[in-house]
């Protein structure tokens, strides 16, 4: 069995995270042609240094979350020829509630949440004039099982979940459809710097016994693009090991 | 091809109609059975054809009751408040559709010629 793709153009969102990377890796070699967005010269060297065999077979763009200039740029860049967007952007913002500064909430609501609907809106629309399209938004399932100081994470992440669910419903008729991802820990990035701060108790509460590899992610959301799952349509689907399935 | 011919095709297409009668004077949603999806399907498409800037909610005078009890509310004259925030459509039009609102949306395809029209004398 092999994968077939409706299309070649990719967005990809938060282009610069090592999990982003792989998955353009695996893209590349599916003919896929990602267009990797990136937010400082630190984040453009990343990806230059990952896919430098790989010259030609992709681009890259900036964007600030947050910044609409620096979107109006990815889309003049883009064109209207978009087929698929994958979303691994994602900001940080760890405080309790009862603690937290308004200034930093509203501005971490409007990058993470009003922003990326922004950015829906404008794919959306440029997948509309083609009546086809795939969009996996990639979450975590901490956003279920967040810790204390992990309320706006989640707020956002459930807030991003649900923009991506509903794009699937208002477009799925025209062709346009959408998946969330979930994944639980990785070895990869952010992920793997976590784990090797905590002892093996984490890895002891999934049912599998070990942290997911950043290559199997990759692999799920290139099966996630392909024509192979369109019709898994605004759903959310957890990949951590069967993590959240138990107590 | 001129505004109206191509819109026409555009919507025929769009709506998958076939041999029904189109007139400037249909109405989209009462006459046509547009919904909200045909109608954000349409604002690109005719931004794509006709390279102008579409905002949904003024070509599809989404707002017009809200407008018009926000006229109402200030005591403004409700024609004038209109023609303000619909500047494609004239006083002429708004007075027509406010006569005519309570049948139900008054969205006419002479409506979006107005409005490609306006917008493409702005480039």
């Amino acid at each position: 069995m092999s994968l077939h793709f409706s299309g070649s153009r990719a967005l990809i969102l938060g282009g610069t995270c090592e999990l982003a990377l792989t998955t353009a890796h695996y893209m590349i070699e599916s003919d896929l042609f990602p267009l990797l967005t990136y937010r400082d010269d630190k984040g453009l060297s990343g990806i230059t240094e990952a896919l430098r065999s790989f010259q030609g077979r992709y681009e890259t763009c900036h964007l600030n979350f947050g910044d609409r200039d620096s979107l109006d740029s990815v889309f003049t860049q883009i064109g209207d020829d978009l087929n698929f967007l994958i979303d691994f952007a994602h900001g940080n913002y760890e405080s309790l509630i009862a603690g937290s500064d308004e200034e930093t909430v509203y501005r971490y609501f409007m990058e993470n949440i009003s922003f990326r609907a922004e950015i829906l809106k404008r794919v959306g629309r440029a997948m509309l004039k083609k009546r086809k399209g795939r969009l996996v938004y990639i979450s975590s399932a901490a956003a279920e099982r967040p810790n204390p100081g992990q309320g706006f994470y989640a707020a956002a992440k459930l807030a991003s979940e649900a923009l991506y669910r509903n794009m699937g419903l208002e477009l799925g008729e025209r062709g346009v459809t959408t998946v969330i991802l979930r994944p639980g820990y990785i070895e990869a990035g952010r992920g793997r710097d976590y784990l090797q701060r905590q002892d093996q108790k984490i890895l002891e509460m999934t049912p599998i016994k070990r942290a997911l590899t950043g290559e199997e992610i990759a692999q799920t959301i290139l099966f996630l693009l392909s024509d192979s799952a369109a019709g898994i349509n605004a759903t959310a689907i957890s990949m951590d090991g069967g993590l959240t399935a138990g107590k | 091809m001129d505004v109206f011919t191509e819109l026409k095709k555009i919507i025929e297409d769009l709506l998958d109609l076939e041999n029904r009668e189109i007139t400037p004077e249909t109405l989209l949603i009462q006459d046509l059975g547009a919904e909200s999806i045909d109608l954000l399907e349409l604002a690109v498409t005719i931004n794509s054809r006709f390279k102008v800037v579409v905002k949904d909610d003024e070509i599809f005078l989404t707002r017009f009751r809200l407008y018009l009890t926000e006229a109402k509310k200030k005591g403004e004259d409700a024609v004038h408040y209109l023609a303000a925030k619909y500047p494609s459509l004239g006083e002429d039009r708004i007075a027509e559709i406010m006569t005519h609102i309570k049948e139900g949306p008054q969205l006419k395809i002479k409506d979006l010629i107005s409005y490609v029209a306006y917008r493409s004398r702005e480039v």
